[in-house]
């Protein structure tokens, strides 16, 4: 009996692995898939996906109540920069010399706010993803000139004179170079007055408003080629 | 609402200025400012007057701001449930348009090689004597007219009338054939009855927006808006299928890019799926679906007098199962670029039954050398899951131009079609010739030539008067090196009717000059089958008349006067009484004419007072009879179809002499052919010329720079234009991307005239090229 | 805070020289006619003084033939 029992053990064992064994070779013949795997290296039409940014916080914008007293105008905008365009200089003293900016910078100016110390509201960064802030940005630790120069004067746009019809969306004035995402600028408190618009939930801003590129060259009025 | 703009100082520095200027002008007569002149005005009290705008087939009502006969103003329209008072940047400046300089104004005629200002009157004769002795010399099917989806519903229905009706010839074709034929051939396919079975107000509901190759951002702008509103508030997610990564890519929550023409493949392996994992809705599919399939290998329509005609075969759903074991994901990703994650994504969306899902397309999917197929697949994927017909569940195909479906389709401005059927069935044609009294053996039963056929003929010499209204083909017809040629020879006498001088105008004997939108009264139907209605709100410069009056008078000059008996004053509220007589029915019925002027437009079916919002539905639409909850009543048997379609291959795909993917479409500033967009300084400024996109490395590897001048061509022609790098739109790589509204750099010279056998639409998205440094 | 509104007759041939010198002085607005020599000029300023200065720049500018008053208002600071 005892005989008989380990026979057929051994004979179970056999069978059990001829099936496994086949299975697994019948497996093995699946053809094998590769999967399809695009790595995009490029940053992707940033003067388009910049629009969106922020469009999460769209319905949050026209919610938020507009504070008066410490509110910024287009001066106080245009006091910061050398000509309109140009990289703000940093208007208030900063803690950390050494570092590039980065989190220091960010951890303010990524999402905005009132700061008690400066009595004001922070204003966002159009461009969070570049976070070597102290290349383009610096303290202004100084007011006086070492030597005066006759320095070239350029006109930043006006607001209240760029729609084409009384009731046209107006035009963009600037170039929107690194200052993709409309929201960081013109909504929130820390919006200048004049240029905060009425409708931040609207996302889409290029549907209406497209840029008038006067800046770069001269666009001339269409004629035909004949 | 915080208001930047108005202030007291403000107010008065434009007092200050409008004092400046009178004093200059009493002063010096004549004297001329930079559009400062209006500009500065302070709001007076003009009329606001309600219409449809003239631009994309969203149909946004707009009011335009009238002052002292002139149009000074646009803003959305609140009370319309399309757009709900939002416009988009060619919406709100459409009517700057006309105040170009180069403005048609007078009738122009070419004599001795050059354009003669003529009095309409006099040039009318000239163009009714010409069709007239076309006739006699060469019999009536040597002329032909060739319309417009932005033709309003009075200018297509006289058309119709007086090439079908009172000359008995069927060439008569629109430009809606180069952008929604595949859409209706697949409506007609699979439901037997044309037009969505939705509306917009699947916007509020969905769960879901797939979009299949379209730019909903830049095209259909206001409905993206309202997508994105619902992104917002309830947290819809919005999926972009497309070729090249677009605006609304990056807008969507997830944007899928496959390879050109495999949008079949992947369609089909979706429906793999669905009926593989048990997502099908069986009972739905048994009471409602017939499953069929048709021929293949039908070839592309390059050659001169293709001819093809479809033969249906029923199947079951067993032989449509076992067809679709060719198309597993597994097997599909390999060909079509999409990874098999993302295929199984979106059938498992479709399959959810808890979720409701909207499928958008346009003209990816339309401008297809098998467009029917592909608009057939697509709802095959919806009848399988039962997801039709319903708020916020279904297909929608969105049409591209503000008539398409009010004129094009629904009158019926097609070789074979009339406005109610099609010319080939004898109770159709015996309709149309009791309602337009005409004896019934004068309407032709054979259709001719369908747009691209047509064109070909004028170029062989077979036409020899042809009318263009409201279009302009030689910059929107692919491979317009062939058929710029072909008109300009002697054999064909053009008429061109337009507002403004075009390519086209550039070959035409008799030049007629059209009233623009609001300067005259008409009737548009958008995608949603809303029809609306808009006065005349300005009288237009010069001699400029409605196209419907110019083929009334020409009419009359035929002789076929007693067939047109309308009124100057009134035509367009006569012509719409007689033509919904056509329509009569809870299937169709239209609107009348009070409730249209009353109301921002509604809805066909418009029965007992209401608009039928989701048709085939027995709940919403009293037109369904048959005490089932769905009712295709398009098929005889009340039935859907799902018809068995397999992926066949582009007709001219990249190889090693032409290596790159063309892929044509528009962009947001621009309307079209440009010819309207470009005259309006905001929108040219934004965009003054067309460019070609291309994939940063494929730049690199070819050594261009943005900017750069560059050198696209086919086996057909070329074009130089400027290279765009990640700017507006990113092709994939092997892919370029060039808009067409520029008519000095005509892509269209460039593409291939290759169209979907059924449909007859040709396909702008897809031929081979190749780039080199210009 | 006056506001003023002037139309300006350049020297011959020096349009665009008086366009260009206008247009530096940040409170004035230019708006040149396209077909005759002549500008319009619209010019905000603080108060009094300020205005009497600008007045004088102007008048001290080379190309300037005629500078001719068209409307002024007086306009308190707030909105």
């Amino acid at each position: 009996m005892k005989r008989l029992g380990i026979i057929s053990l051994f004979v179970l064992l056999f069978i059990a692995f001829i099936a496994v064994w086949n299975y697994s070779y019948f497996e093995g013949q699946e053809e094998a898939y590769i999967p399809v795997e695009e790595e995009q290296s490029i940053a992707v039409i940033p003067s388009e996906t910049g629009v969106f940014k922020r469009s999460d916080y769209a319905l949050d914008y026209a919610d938020m109540p507009v504070d008066k007293a410490h509110q910024r105008t287009l001066d106080t905008y245009y006091n910061n920069r050398a000509f309109h365009g140009a990289p703000p200089s940093i208007p208030h003293p900063i803690d950390e010399m050494q570092n590039i900016g980065e989190n220091s910078c960010l951890k303010c100016h990524e999402n905005g706010g009132f700061v008690e110390k400066f009595g004001a509201y922070t204003p966002v960064a159009p461009h969070p993803e570049l976070v070597n802030c102290k290349q383009c940005h610096v303290e202004q630790q100084k007011q006086t000139l070492f030597k005066t120069g006759t320095y070239a004067r350029l006109r930043a746009p006006e607001v209240g004179n760029n729609n084409a019809l009384l009731t046209s969306p107006p035009v963009i004035p600037h170039q929107t170079q690194l200052r993709e995402n409309c929201l960081s600028c013109h909504a929130g408190p820390s919006a200048p007055v004049e240029i905060r618009v009425s409708h931040p939930e609207r996302i889409n801003c290029r549907q209406c408003h497209v840029p008038s590129t006067n800046e770069l060259i001269e666009i001339t009025a269409f004629t035909r080629k004949q | 609402m915080f208001k930047s703009i108005s202030s007291r100082r403000d107010f008065i520095k434009k007092m200050a200025k409008l004092s400046a200027i009178t004093a200059a002008v009493s002063m010096f007569p004549g004297i001329l400012f930079a559009d400062e002149q209006e500009a500065g005005l302070p709001e007076g009290n003009f009329d606001w007057k309600k219409g449809p705008c003239r631009f994309c087939g969203v149909g946004c009502g707009i009011l335009v701001g009238v002052d002292n006969g002139k149009a000074v103003a646009v803003k959305g329209d609140p009370n319309s449930s399309v757009n709900k008072g939002l416009l988009c940047v060619k919406g709100y400046h459409q009517t700057m348009c006309v105040q170009s300089s180069d403005r048609l104004t007078h009738a122009l005629v070419k004599k001795n090689g050059s354009y003669v200002k003529t009095p309409l009157n006099e040039a009318l004769d000239i163009v009714a004597n010409k069709m007239k002795e076309t006739i006699a010399q060469h019999g009536k099917d040597s002329v032909a007219m060739y319309t417009s989806g932005q033709s309003t519903i009075p200018e297509g229905y006289v058309a119709s009338k007086l090439m079908k009706g009172a000359i008995g010839t069927n060439n008569l074709d629109c430009n809606a054939r180069l952008c929604m034929a595949s859409a209706v051939a697949g409506f007609l396919t699979t439901f037997g009855a044309d037009e969505p079975m939705g509306c917009y107000e699947d916007i509020d509901h969905a769960d879901y927006f797939i979009t299949w190759g379209n730019n909903m951002a830049e095209m259909h702008p206001v409905l993206f808006s309202r997508m994105l509103e619902q992104k917002n508030k309830r947290g819809a997610k919005i999926i972009d299928f497309a070729t090249r990564t677009s605006r609304s890519s990056t807008a969507s929550n997830k944007s899928i890019l496959f390879e050109p023409q495999t949008d079949l493949a992947v369609a089909n392996a979706i429906c793999y799926e669905i009926i593989n994992n048990g997502w099908m809705n069986r009972k739905f599919v048994e009471d409602h679906i017939n499953f069929s399939k048709g021929l293949t290998k039908m070839g592309y329509g390059t050659e001169d007098n293709y001819k093809f005609k479809d033969k249906p075969t029923k199947i079951n759903f067993e032989d449509y199962k076992n067809f679709l074991e060719d198309y597993t994901p597994e097997k599909v990703s390999k060909y079509s670029k999409v990874s098999v994650k993302d295929i199984k994504y979106l059938a498992a969306i479709y399959g959810d039954p808890n979720k409701k899902v909207v499928s958008y397309w346009c003209m990816g999917m339309n401008q297809h050398t098998r467009g029917t197929w592909i608009n057939n697949l697509v709802y095959n994927i919806h009848l399988l899951t039962g997801k039709i017909s319903q708020p916020g569940n279904g297909p929608f195909s969105l049409t591209g131009q503000p008539s398409a479906c009010g004129t094009a389709r629904e009158v019926g401005t097609f070789t074979h079609k009339l406005p109610k059927g099609v010319v080939m069935n004898e109770k159709h044609r015996k309709l149309a010739a009791k309602i337009w009294k005409v004896p019934y053996e004068r309407i032709p039963a054979k259709p001719t030539y369908h747009a691209t056929e047509m064109f070909r003929a004028v170029d062989r010499g077979d036409i020899k008067f042809i009318w263009t209204q409201v279009t302009n083909p030689l910059v929107s017809l692919p491979k317009t090196s062939r058929y710029r040629p072909g008109m300009e020879k002697d054999s064909c006498f053009v008429v061109v009717s337009d507002v403004f001088p075009t390519p086209t105008s550039d070959v035409a004997d008799v030049i007629l000059p059209a009233s623009w939108h609001i300067e005259k009264s008409g009737i548009y139907g958008n995608s949603e089958r809303r029809t609306q209605h808009w006065d005349k709100m300005v009288e237009g410069p010069g001699e400029t008349t409605p196209d419907a009056w110019m083929t009334i008078e020409v009419a009359k000059r035929m002789g076929y006067g007693e067939l047109f008996p309308y009124s100057e004053e009134n035509h367009v509220e006569e012509i719409y009484e007689e033509y919904t007589q056509f329509h009569e029915g809870a299937k169709h019925g239209m609107a009348p004419l009070e409730v249209l002027k009353k109301e921002s437009g509604a809805i066909w079916p418009y029965v007992n007072g209401k608009s039928t919002q989701w048709r085939f539905n027995s709940k919403y639409d009293p037109a369904c009879d048959n005490d089932k909850d769905f009712h295709f009543y398009g098929k005889p048997d009340g039935k859907a179809v799902i018809w068995q379609r397999p992926y066949e291959p582009a007709a001219e795909s990249p190889d090693s002499e032409y290596p790159f993917w063309l892929n044509t479409g528009r962009v947001i500033e621009h309307w079209h052919t440009g010819s309207m967009t470009r005259r309006i300084p905001v929108l040219h400024k934004a965009m003054p010329n067309a460019y070609v996109e291309f994939h940063p490395e494929d730049a690199t590897s070819l050594g261009i720079r943005d900017g750069e001048n560059v050198k696209v061509s086919s086996r057909r022609g070329h074009c130089i234009l400027p290279a765009s790098i990640n700017k507006r739109g990113l092709p994939t790589k092997g892919q370029v991307f060039v808009p067409f509204f520029d008519e000095n750099m005509l892509i269209n010279d460039v593409t291939l005239d290759a169209f979907c056998p059924i449909s007859k639409e040709p396909d702008y998205k897809k031929c081979a090229v190749k780039v080199e440094k210009a | 805070m006056p506001i003023k509104s002037y139309l300006a007759h350049p020297e011959e041939g020096k349009k665009e020289e008086l366009i260009k010198a206008i247009s530096q002085i940040k409170q004035c607005e230019v708006i040149p006619a396209e077909n005759k020599n002549v500008l319009v000029v619209i010019t905000e300023t603080e108060d009094e003084t300020q205005e009497i200065i600008l007045t004088k720049k102007l008048e001290s500018i080379q190309s300037l033939k005629l500078l001719a008053l068209v409307s002024g208002f007086n306009s308190p600071k707030n909105n």
